[in-house]
């Protein structure tokens, strides 16, 4: 149970490390608004499963209702999470910013 | 040596009330203000509840099985993180909450009136 | 209470507030802002704060966040530099600031080590609180024991508080429809409510949910973080997310200005109706003991505890009807036709 546990947080660290990395790197709004919407939901589900795991150290009812409770967390974050991001770019569509197309006089 | 470990914290409690102090003086902006003293609040919360904290100690709520059956078990005083300074300041952040609506509300009346947030295009006007 | 992770936290919060007040954007102030309340949600409960820290994550980095977007969504969203007198005017601010930081550092020097229990804050009456309120009100939240029953005066001027900054709001704000004889300055707007339909059916699953949280939040706040203020914020903020996704005139169709008010001066005098009952019933104000004569089979413990959940259900009711009153007096200038 422990390796379990060790491996999905190490996943969801280098999920939540190439989310950032993808913030600061892309050159426009919408496709750095892609890789943080993804990249953030995906990283915070595989947190809370290694959470759901780490409770079942002791195997007892109140363990099992609270590892509940953080799976109805994870529905809702699965729900709400690409919401919000759906309404920012929204938001930045309407506020009409250019998406970036590669320039074929620059040498990137 | 000794005394930086075990007050490190209170020096960062003072520069965030420094932060929100210089940022109600010498901003010029009424909205910049007023964030300025939301941060001000909210360090003296932090340092409030700092000071109830104890180490390694739990959380201030009594451990009971599950259900409304309470463990009548001896209760050991460090085991539990001090209550007192968490209510006093549970009404401190509801408070701060009304006097932030009421600050942004003067802040929108001020703009209605001299169609400006600035400092000094207000001062002028008046 | 590990020292490293706490280390951590505080220079992150050092490096937000800096941002916070050095953008020259409102916007991003605000968002900023909402960052930096949500760094100190996750610092307190790492102190061992968890109501607080609960508190925090819904008044804070919810209600605060989006009343300030509402504000900058009003007015302008530049901050424009000042014409003349920047160097005096940043000089006397540093000077003061640098000034009480010493005062407080020199001061600083007489407080007790960081989390020792042996503190003179921990010494004298929290013990009492800690190991009689199992024995007194067989509530084991010790935070909601202290605030409903023990300091129950302080909880209930509170309530008050917050129903008087709601009449601020609607005194500076409200403009009708007869004296319009200012004229509203252009907002900076994006898109006059746009319908969008992902976010309008979503909004609309989530919402009985986030309700159905906010009245467990009430109810079990004896026994696990939680209590009237934070069940009555998220119930507040559950509309404020009706009234973003739709428009907000659905919600001042849902709940007009007369009933907001009217709910909130409700919650407010159950809270006191509770006490006078108390008072009538011939013990002290606020005293809940001699509930156990209305309340049918309950002892002088079990009605304490009964007690503190009606007040908390009157705390929650008027903490929601005035967020949501300050929201819509803040998003639609007072003048309740759009946002």
């Amino acid at each position: 149970m422990d390796v379990v546990v060790i491996i999905l947080t190490v996943s969801a660290l280098v999920f939540f490390f190439a989310t950032t990395v993808g913030l600061l790197r892309f050159p426009d709004f919408y496709s750095r608004m892609h890789a943080a919407g993804k990249g953030d939901t995906l990283s915070s589900l595989i947190m809370l499963m290694a959470l759901v795991f780490y409770n079942f150290h002791e195997f007892n009812l109140a363990n099992l209702l609270v590892s509940m409770k953080i799976l109805l967390i994870a529905v809702f974050i699965f729900m709400a999470s690409p919401t919000a991001t759906h309404a920012i770019i929204d938001a930045g569509y309407e506020s009409d910013i250019e998406p970036w197309t590669k320039k074929p006089e620059e040498e990137s | 040596m000794q005394s930086i470990i075990s007050d490190y914290n209170y020096w960062i409690y003072i520069l965030l009330m420094m932060i929100g102090l210089y940022a109600m003086l010498a901003k010029n902006n009424l909205v910049k203000k007023v964030i300025g003293m939301s941060i001000f609040q909210t360090a003296i919360i932090v340092f409030y509840v700092s000071i109830g904290a104890k180490e390694d100690a739990s959380i201030p709520i009594i451990a009971h099985g599950p259900g409304h059956g309470a463990v009548e078990a001896a209760i050991d005083v460090a085991h539990y993180a001090n209550p007192l300074p968490h209510v006093l300041m549970l009404t401190a952040i509801v408070v701060s909450v009304g006097t932030l609506g009421v600050a942004l509300a003067i802040c929108l009346g001020i703009h209605r009136r001299y169609k400006s947030l600035e400092e000094d295009e207000i001062q002028e006007q008046l | 209470m590990i020292w490293q992770l706490d280390l951590s936290i505080l220079s992150l919060i050092v490096v937000c507030a800096f941002a916070t007040i050095m953008v020259k954007d409102l916007l991003s102030a605000a968002i900023i802002f909402g960052a930096y309340s949500f760094l100190m949600c996750l610092l307190w409960t790492e102190l061992g704060a968890v109501d607080v820290a609960f508190t925090e994550a819904s008044v804070g980095a919810g209600v605060s966040t989006v009343l300030f977007i509402a504000a900058v969504h009003q007015t302008s969203r530049i901050v424009k530099p000042r014409k003349s007198g920047r160097m005096l005017s940043k000089a006397v601010g540093l000077v003061a600031a640098l000034l009480m930081g010493l005062v407080l550092v020199i001061a600083e020097a007489d407080f007790p080590g960081f989390a020792s229990p042996f503190s003179p804050a921990s010494l004298h009456l929290s013990p009492y609180y800690i190991t009689q309120t199992l024995h007194d009100t067989n509530v084991p939240n010790i935070v909601t024991s202290v605030l409903a029953d023990y300091r129950g005066f302080d909880t209930m001027f509170e309530t008050a508080v917050i129903f008087t900054a709601g009449l601020a709001v609607i005194a500076i704000l409200r403009r009708y429809k007869r004296d319009d004889s200012t004229e509203i300055p252009e907002s900076y707007t994006i898109s006059e409510g746009y319908p969008d339909t992902i976010i309008r059916f979503v909004a609309r699953q989530l919402v009985p949910f986030i309700q159905l949280f906010a009245l467990y939040v009430v109810a079990h706040g004896h026994h696990s973080p939680g209590g009237g203020f934070q069940g009555g914020v998220i119930l507040g903020a559950s509309f404020i997310l009706l009234a973003i996704s739709f428009d907000t005139r659905m919600i001042i169709g849902l709940m007009s200005e007369k009933s907001n008010i009217l709910l909130g001066n409700i919650g407010v005098l159950i809270y006191a109706g509770i006490g006078f009952l108390c008072l009538l019933l011939g013990a002290n104000f606020l005293d809940y003991s001699i509930l156990s004569k209305v309340l049918p089979a309950t002892d002088k413990i079990m009605a304490r505890s009964h007690g503190m959940l009606g007040i908390e259900i009157g705390v929650a009711i008027a903490v929601m009807a005035i967020v949501i009153s300050i929201y819509i007096n803040i998003i639609s200038h007072g003048k309740y036709d759009k946002g």
